[in-house]
Order: C-alpha cells, then sequence, then structure tokens
C-alpha cells in the first residue's frame, strides 16, 4: 500500500509538470472548497499521528492553536531531520518535493498560516535548491502567492536553513533557532500552539506528517483510517540502515509482522553477507534496542508487527518504540557496547547545555562507555551507567536527555553480559567482537544451535 | 571583509521572509552565506560584519556561531571530510574509513593538511544511514564510501573540484 510513495519512481516526478500529471495538487482544489474547520476534522478523523517520533495525534495538536484576533499565526514544517537511522524525510523532500508543498498548502490553509516556513537542517544543503525550485514552481502555476486561485488566502512558503544542530528538532529550539538563536528548548507551557514563533500561535509538523495530508484530503479521513491497524492509521515511511541486504525507504501499512519486514525480498531482504540477526533499534537511535528473540516476538510469544503498539508492546522492559521509522539492524558480528558509546558520544555532541543532568550525564555516559569498549572498564562502571541514565531521564527541559538515556538503559538491560564480558575480558574484547550469544532470532535458528 | 553584491542582494532578500522587525531570524542563513565567502570559517570581522548587516549586536552573532556545528570558528583546509561517525554508519564501517583517511592524508582528526587542502572533521549523524559509510563534502553528500572511492575523492579534490 502506496500513498506517499505511490509516484516516487516516475521520471521527473520532482518536477511541476509530471507532479500534476500524476494527479498532483488535486488535494489543493478539494480543500478549497472546504472550511479550514472541515480539514482539521477529516485529520482528525483519519487518526493520523505525528511521524517525526513522538505519534502525537496530528488533527489534536491542530485544534489546539490558538485564534486570537489580529494575531498572525504560523506553520512550520519541521525537516531538521537528526536522529539517527532516521533519513526517510531527506527522501521526500528530494525525490518528492511537490508533495510536501502540496500538504503545506492545504494545511496552512487550514491553520491560517500565511507565512509557512521549512526548517531544514543545514546539512541537506542540496536539498534547499530543491525545495525552492518547487516551491517557485508552485507559485509560477498559481498555488502560492496572493488571492491562490481566488480564494482570497494568501500563502508563502520559505526554506530556513539550520546550522547544524541535533536538538533544533525538538519544536522549541526549532522556533528559537528560527527566530536567529541558539537552539535552546523553551520550557512548555506556554505550548507553541499559543506562543510559537514570534510569540504567535504555530504548529510545528514533521515533512512525512504535512505529506500525508495530502492523501488524507484526498481519500477523506474516514477511508485513510481504514489502512493500517487499530490506532496506526494509514501508512508509515520507514528508513532501513544497518546490515540489511537492501537498506532505503519503505513505506508500510503497519501490518506486516517484523520478521516479514527483516527478511522478505519485499522490504529489507534479510541480512546482508548471509550473517544472521542479532539485534534492532526499530524507531531511531533514542528508541530502546531489541535482541533478536524479543524483536520478532514479544515477550508473551506473539508475533511482533510493524506498528506503534506491537513495537511498544511490553513497555521499555521488553519493548520499544515506532518513533521515527528509523530501522537500525544488527547482524551478528556487531558490538552493542561500541554502538552504544557512538550514540552516548552522538547526544554528548549534541546537548544544548541547558540542564545540567543532560549537559553533565550525557559527558559521563560517554566517557563509561568509551573505557568499556576500549577495555578500561570496571564491573561498578555498568551499574554506574545505570544510575547516570535513570538520573537524566524526566529531569530535563526537553525530551533530548530522554532520548539519551533510553538508548544506554536498553543495551545493558539487554546485553549486560555483553558490556560485563568486555569488563572481564579487556584484552580479548579489543581484537573480537562478543558475538550473537544467547540474542538469537529464534524463527530462523533453532533454540539449540 | 564585505559581501559582494550578489550575496549582499541574497541577504537582503533572506531579511525579507521574516514580519517586520524579525529579520534577526536571517541570522543562520547569513552565516551560511558569510562562511562560504571567507574560506569557509567566521571570524571575529566577519561576525562583526554580520552583526552590523542584521543591526544586532556581536554577541547576538556570536553566541549562536558557537552553538552550530557547521560554523568553523578556526581555519579550515579548502576541502573538509566531515566523515560521519555514529552508529548506523560505524555498522557500516565508518571507523575503517576515518582511519584510511587518516593514513592517507597524514593528519589526525581535526587537522589540516600543511598544504591547507584538506582538513578531517569527524562529524555526528548526518542522515545518510542507509548509504553508509559517508561524507560531506562542501554542498553534496558522498555516500556508500569505499577506500577507493576515497582515494578518487582526493584526486577529484586535488584536480580542483568545486565542492559548493
Amino acid at each position: 500500500m502506496k500513498l506517499l510513495l505511490e509516484h516516487a519512481h516516475v521520471e521527473g516526478i520532482r518536477y511541476y509538470d509530471t507532479y500534476r500529471k500524476h494527479g498532483g495538487y488535486r488535494s489543493v482544489e478539494k480543500a478549497f472548497k472546504m472550511t479550514p474547520e472541515e480539514i482539521v476534522e477529516e485529520v482528525k478523523k483519519s487518526g493520523l499521528r505525528g511521524r517525526g517520533g513522538a505519534g502525537f495525534p496530528t488533527g489534536m495538536k491542530w485544534s489546539f492553536l490558538a485564534k486570537p484576533e489580529g494575531v498572525p499565526r504560523h506553520l512550520v514544517c519541521n525537516a531538521d531531520e537528526s536522529e539517527p537511522g532516521t533519513f526517510k524525510d531527506r527522501y521526500l523532500m528530494e525525490f518528492i518535493p511537490h508533495l510536501l508543498v502540496e500538504g503545506l498548502i492545504v494545511s496552512s490553509f487550514a491553520l491560517g498560516s500565511n507565512a509557512t516556513y521549512i526548517y531544514i537542517r543545514g546539512e541537506y544543503a542540496w536539498i534547499v535548491d530543491i525545495l525552492e525550485q518547487a516551491i517557485a514552481e508552485a507559485r509560477n502555476n498559481g498555488w502560492l502567492g496572493k488571492n491562490i486561485l481566488g480564494t482570497g488566502f494568501d500563502c508563502e512558503i520559505y526554506v530556513q536553513r539550520g546550522g547544524g544542530a541535533y536538538i533544533c528538532g525538538e519544536e522549541t529550539a526549532l522556533i528559537e533557532s528560527l527566530e536567529g538563536k541558539r537552539g535552546n528548548p523553551r520550557i512548555k507551557p506556554p505550548f507553541p500552539a499559543i506562543q510559537g514563533v514570534w510569540m504567535r500561535p504555530t504548529v510545528v509538523n514533521n515533512v512525512e506528517t504535512l505529506a500525508a495530508v495530502v492523501p488524507i484530503i484526498n481519500m477523506g479521513g474516514d477511508e485513510y483510517a481504514k489502512i493500517g491497524v487499530g490506532r496506526s492509521t494509514g501508512t508509515k515511511l520507514l528508513s532501513v540502515c544497518g546490515n540489511v541486504k537492501k537498506p532505503g525507504i519503505y513505506e508500510i501499512d503497519m501490518t506486516q509482522s517484523v520478521e516479514e519486514f527483516i527478511f522478505s525480498d519485499e522490504y529489507c531482504g534479510g541480512i546482508a553477507n548471509g550473517k544472521k540477526l542479532k539485534a534492532c533499534i526499530p524507531g531511531g537511535s533514542s528508541v530502546p534496542i531489541l535482541p533478536a528473540n524479543l524483536l520478532l516476538k514479544t515477550a508473551k510469544g506473539e508475533t511482533r508487527t510493524m506498528s506503534y503498539e506491537s513495537l511498544s508492546d511490553g513497555g521499555f522492559a521488553t519493548g520499544s518504540m515506532m518513533g521515527s521509522g528509523g530501522f537500525i539492524v544488527f547482524d551478528e558480528d556487531q558490538c552493542v557496547v561500541r554502538h552504544t558509546m557512538t550514540l552516548a558520544r552522538f547526544y554528548n555532541h549534541e546537548s544544548c547545555g541547558q540542564c545540567s543532568p543532560c549537559r553533565e550525564g550525557t559527558g559521563w555516559m560517554y566517557k563509561i562507555l568509551k573505557n568499556i569498549e576500549y577495555g578500561k572498564g570496571k564491573m561498578s562502571d555498568i551499574d554506574l551507567l545505570w544510575d547516570i541514565q535513570r538520573k537524566i531521564e524526566g529531569n530535563t527541559i526537553c525530551p533530548l536527555g530522554d532520548a539519551a538515556a533510553w538508548p544506554v538503559a536498553a543495551a545493558i538491560r539487554h546485553f549486560r553480559d555483553e558490556f560485563e564480558w568486555h569488563v572481564l575480558n579487556p584484552e580479548e574484547s579489543q581484537k573480537r567482537n562478543y558475538g550473537l550469544a544467547h540474542y538469537a532470532d529464534p524463527i530462523h535458528i533453532p533454540a539449540t544451535a | 571583509m564585505k559581501f559582494s553584491e550578489e550575496k549582499l542582494n541574497k541577504a537582503k532578500e533572506i531579511m525579507t521572509r521574516y514580519p517586520e522587525g524579525k529579520h534577526k531570524s536571517a541570522l543562520i542563513p547569513i552565516l551560511h552565506i558569510a562562511q562560504e565567502e571567507n574560506d569557509g570559517w567566521l571570524d571575529v570581522p566577519v561576525m562583526d560584519y554580520v552583526a552590523e548587516l542584521l543591526n544586532i549586536k556581536p554577541i547576538e552573532v556570536y553566541e549562536v556561531a558557537t552553538f552550530y556545528t557547521m560554523f568553523n570558528m578556526k581555519p579550515v583546509g579548502k576541502y573538509v571530510f566531515e566523515v560521519c561517525r555514529t552508529g548506523p554508519c560505524m555498522l557500516n564501517g565508518s571507523d575503517d574509513i576515518i582511519e584510511y583517511i587518516k593514513q592517507k592524508l597524514n593528519i589526525k582528526e581535526g587537522e589540516t593538511t600543511p598544504d591547507g587542502m584538506f582538513t578531517l572533521k569527524p562529524a555526528e549523524c548526518l542522515g545518510a544511514c542507509g548509504y553508509a559509510p559517508m561524507m560531506q563534502l562542501g554542498k553534496h553528500f558522498r555516500e556508500h564510501l569505499t577506500k577507493e572511492k576515497v582515494d578518487a575523492i582526493i584526486e577529484e579534490c586535488r584536480n580542483g573540484a568545486k565542492v559548493y
């Protein structure tokens, strides 16, 4: 089932004429015959959940937007895709930029935003050109500007390039950055829906979320909600990386089993180089890593599927999260300790420094993990790591603290013996990796192997 | 330091994208222009010029420039190899690529070759995880890196490749 990527492989789909020929901008024509309230209602009915990572219902977020008389409102598109393992928004913007522009026009109309901003991570420098070209084409064809299609609605879309800071994916940090400041997250409340960019009511949505508004308006919220399973409605883009045969972007309706997603030729094609599956981080680096046995089946022994609910089945004790859809697969030769160390370094580098638990804690976690990885760790370090991550989680202004704590917690929770092996075998651990141990995938490898 | 007329017009156009009086929002995009115009880094006179352009205090520019990773506070080589080393790239051998570049160019991480041609700047996740290992070189990504590809990129740079 493809809604967003339906025409992704059509030659020239990046350009207006081809995009329009394949049904592009129909949702704008339809939306302009509706009231803004009716559009919000369709999005609510669709059950669409924010595709950036948190999974908050989009329609509900939209309905919180304050509308004080005489105060302009803004829609801001969060294209600061920086969560390790995640590169789906990049794909959408690079290859089907008009889908985002179309979604932005409909959403801007629904929210009453006359100036809409796409905040894109600074490293995606060439994509700025692609988006600006698409916006210019849309304007030349009458979809943007003043009094669009005679509706009386004015709208401009601007692309704003960031400076290379993961934290700016957090919506209030993004707003600060858009105002030309350091990306320090704000204390909430007030929420952006009340006081956002330039203290005006603001909605910040992820690229994929805004692109999904196009099929929702085209087919209607109720029809969209029929796709998927339970509260995981519609389709979700997964960006797959790590040790699979076919890394890349996949659009799924969330009904597939994790096993099918990893091993079938339709999706990832199995583990690369004939190796075995060891572990997976299913939703971007912040969400808990799962060993193969808990990944393919839940703790209750049920088949785990690619939905928001099933991926989080078992809570953090035995489950994980859909997150941003950054699906990172580990083969049997990968070292969980080293991977966790790179993530700790990442979060330490990216902490904005406002809150001491995060600023100091991420640095300590990195240093301790580096010691363990390089054969200088102590057994007590593992408990110390556990203690630090607990003291970061929930004690910071923004979720970066949690995002830094969770991967360390999950690695210790599920792979403690690998950490202990590093400590007990400081020399051997420099020469070889721990291997598969007892994490083996229960479907493809017999338990006795 | 002053922007060329073309860059100055670009900067002024960017400033019009925001509501009246909110032109400070243009700071980060303008710092990108300034860095490109100043051999890839921002020194104090450049940041002061940007402050003047936006009619804000110099400290407002310094605090932003030092916060964001893409802005270099020290001189860099003509070509900066920003090689990603975060988890997903690590799983696909980015450590070997970084090691190879260090040997080949005889520099450590963060250093520039004596001829001022190359800087190796290890980077955190750049959003190319499925095409790992990778590096950013100027405006674009170089993906699926191998030692042979690194050799070819170095050769390309020595022949004067344009990367912006």
